[in-house]
């Protein structure tokens, strides 16, 4: 909390309409010290250890002396920067400044999406937050709808096969390749489930006080190419990344060099700012790996303004084979996300494509496994079905199917809770 | 705002009367027998009842259940005579057996490997030792004309009291206000999986923070003595065995010794008392003998346990 407040303050004595030319260069101040903050708090340790595991591997014995004992302050990453994108903005002049504080306050402390996103641009949200708002039964019952498929992602998804997930990673070194595999694929549909959720919740909330938040995801799992998925999985960060780092180093529009530069320093850095672990840059740099040759292909604006299956009920043969191969090239890469060091993320990735021996997998706690496969398929089903907005998942015409798909929705939330289960949103610790 | 309260609280009746049919539909709540105290101060099921017993997430384990005339979860009636040979099991859950449909019990496990027996299954969860030789002796002229008797004992659990009483509290339960609770089989759901538990523990919660607390130092925590409860136990064992009796002819104590104290074990052996040990058969399993998700014996267990009792008894 003193962190987010000392940021409220520094961004905003910044923005102050009278800012005169001599205090311009406060402007630098705030980056370096906005920067400096996350800097100290999440990567301080990761970059000391970094050096002190190079020296001893150079055969140079450095005593662990300068790592801190620093708690991680919840949500950093993402109010970091909400924070940095109204200072840009007013530096570029893309927006007036606030003279509000209290606006800016909010702006910043906004609680539906402060600890996880989406990472909302001051330009969107700070009109939103100062203007009068009224009551409004349509953005109400939309927000509720919201809650209630956000909650439904976390609970009866991603907390749901979360056990299992753990089970998997845990005991990966004693499980034969179809079961990591499974692991993978698990974990894949965990993390979708929990951020987006979150978002959707947030989003939810938001509503209900009269603010429109960005979306964040938009199925992404439905993705044809990884082109694709980048432009439906976090959205608000990927376009915090575009416009506040990728096209200040000169975006796409300089030489093939140059773009494929800027498109792996994005990636490692949105990596990085995922966590202060080699695991995130590698997930990050297996991400660049497979984006060039779309890239170079120039086929990375392809998908950008449509959703599988536009015109037809259901997806075409090569469409299917392009969201399969997909997905199971965003699976793969979640390994890393998810093993604690690389090393266990190369072993895990070796035993799953050498240990090819073939064992029904059991739930850790003795559930039937067939329910959870099932849910899966049927939430695969249902994101298909509504593919073409994501703010209405509940679209159905008539009230009484709107009706049974609320009574199913709530009804998987009670098979699939758990109450052994006691987990946070995944992305609180970025 | 009005239009919008009305249409939420529609909504969650509808919703609530929807899933209330779902749970039904699927079984997926327990249904749960009423219970008695009888003329004889012997706590049981009110008999003549069947249901279906449900445990975990999502009907993980469902047993039918089927309470007899005599008020205990089995096949067949109680009525021994002394034609035949019978041999009743007395215990807690583990006998009572909601985990397990009732024709597929212990003791008809036991029928199926011996032969010319009728067993009688003296169930009731919650029993300890002294409700189990309290309801022998209440229960002496059936248990007379009854051939092998088998008391399922858990040290550890079992012999926490010396004398025995009545405890009012399961049945204070069935007050007319739970009743009606319980036919909201969503409610029994709901609270089985734990969704209760958070608001419950919110309610709690701010019920202690208004609450006067007395500090308990370190120091005087510390100083508390870990109390051996064995010699406790042991000499409630005595007490009873002394109050009520004990046909040592007859009577087995079913038992894991690898759970019980080696005084119990050799207090046992010492005087005689004949014990059906299962701690090896469980041991020597090739497969799990537990349900993993109810705790009690499996489908497995129970075989091994009917068994070894069936090899046990004089018969």
């Amino acid at each position: 909390m003193p962190v987010l407040w000392l940021r409220v303050l520094l961004h905003n004595k910044f923005t102050r309409p009278a800012l005169k030319e001599s205090e311009k260069n406060y402007f630098g101040q705030v980056l370096f010290l906005t920067i400096g903050i996350l800097f100290f708090f999440k990567y301080y340790n990761f970059f000391i250890d970094s050096w002190i595991n190079l020296f001893q591997f150079a055969g140079y014995g450095l005593k662990k002396s300068w790592t801190l004992n620093v708690i991680l302050p919840v949500g950093i990453s993402f109010y970091t920067f909400q924070t940095l994108s109204y200072s840009l903005d007013v530096y570029y002049k893309k927006i007036a400044p606030t003279d509000n504080f209290v606006t800016f306050a909010t702006y910043v402390a906004f609680f539906p999406q402060l600890v996880a996103g989406p990472i909302e641009k001051a330009s969107n949200l700070l009109p939103q937050i100062a203007n009068i708002r009224n009551f409004d039964y349509t953005k109400c019952t939309e927000g509720l709808k919201l809650i209630l498929w956000g909650m439904f992602k976390k609970v009866a998804i991603a907390d749901a096969i979360a056990p299992i997930v753990d089970d998997i990673f845990l005991h990966y070194a004693t499980y034969p390749a179809t079961t990591l595999l499974l692991g993978a694929v698990f974990f894949s549909f965990q993390i979708y489930g929990d951020f987006s959720g979150y978002s959707d919740i947030a989003i939810g909330t938001a509503k209900l006080f009269g603010i429109e938040l960005v979306s964040n995801f938009k199925f992404p799992y439905l993705s044809r190419n990884i082109s694709e998925f980048w432009q439906r999985w976090h959205i608000s960060l990927s376009n915090w990344f575009k416009e506040y780092l990728y096209i200040p180093l000169g975006g796409s529009k300089k030489r093939t060099f140059i773009s494929a530069r800027n498109i792996s320093i994005v990636f490692l850095v949105s990596g990085l700012w995922h966590g202060a672990n080699w695991t995130f840059i590698t997930w990050g740099a297996i991400h660049t790996l497979l984006y060039f040759p779309v890239f170079f292909a120039k086929k990375n604006r392809k998908y950008s303004k449509s959703v599988v299956a536009e015109t037809s009920k259901l997806p075409s043969a090569s469409d299917l084979i392009k969201i399969i191969t997909t997905f199971f090239l965003v699976t793969l890469s979640w390994i890393f996300f998810r093993a604690p060091s690389i090393t266990i993320a190369l072993d895990y990735f070796r035993r799953m494509t050498t240990y090819f021996n073939y064992e029904t997998y059991q739930h850790p706690n003795g559930y039937r496994m067939i329910d959870y496969y099932i849910l899966i398929l049927l939430f695969m089903g249902y994101e298909f079905y509504i593919r073409k907005n994501e703010r209405q998942p509940f679209n159905f015409k008539s009230p009484i199917i709107r009706f049974l798909v609320y009574t199913l929705i709530v009804f998987f939330l009670i098979l699939f809770y758990d109450d052994q289960v006691d987990r946070s949103f995944i992305y609180f610790q970025f | 705002m009005i239009k919008l309260f009305l249409k939420i609280t529609s909504y969650l009746i509808l919703l609530l009367l929807a899933l209330e049919g779902l749970v039904r539909f699927f079984h997926l709540a327990k249904d749960t027998p009423q219970r008695f105290i009888d003329h004889a101060k012997v706590e049981k099921w009110v008999p003549n009842q069947t249901g279906i017993s449900v445990t975990g997430i999502r009907r993980q384990n469902s047993a039918k259940y089927r309470i007899n005339t005599n008020g205990f979860n089995s096949y067949r009636e109680f009525d021994p005579s002394k034609e035949t040979f019978e041999l009743a099991l007395v215990g807690d859950s583990f006998i009572q057996g909601f985990h397990q449909d009732y024709d597929n019990s212990i003791g008809k496990k036991i029928e199926n490997v011996t032969s010319d027996i009728n067993v009688f299954e003296y169930g009731y969860a919650g029993y300890d030792f002294a409700d189990q030789i309290h309801l022998i002796h209440a229960y002496k002229n059936d248990f007379d004309l009854i051939d092998a008797i088998v008391i399922y004992i858990d040290f550890n659990t079992d012999l926490k009291r010396g004398t025995y009483q009545v405890i009012e509290d399961r049945v204070a339960l069935q007050s007319p206000l739970n009743n009606i609770l319980k036919k909201c089989k969503l409610l029994v759901y709901i609270k089985s999986i734990g969704l209760l538990d958070p608001p419950k523990k919110i309610v709690a919660n701010v019920i202690n923070c208004l609450k006067s607390t007395t500090k308990v130092s370190v120091k005087d925590q510390q100083t508390k003595k870990v109390v051996d409860y064995s010699e406790v136990y042991m000499e409630n064992f005595k007490k009873l065995i002394h109050q009520y009796g004990f046909e040592k002819q007859k009577s087995w104590l079913l038992l894991n010794s690898n759970t019980t104290p080696k005084v119990f074990l050799d207090y046992l052996h010492s005087h005689h008392f004949k014990v059906i040990d299962f701690y090896q058969e469980f041991k020597n399993a090739t497969k799990p003998t537990f349900l993993i998700y109810d705790q009690h014996w499996n489908n497995y267990g129970r075989s091994l346990i009917a068994k070894q009792i069936s090899e046990s008894i004089d018969h």
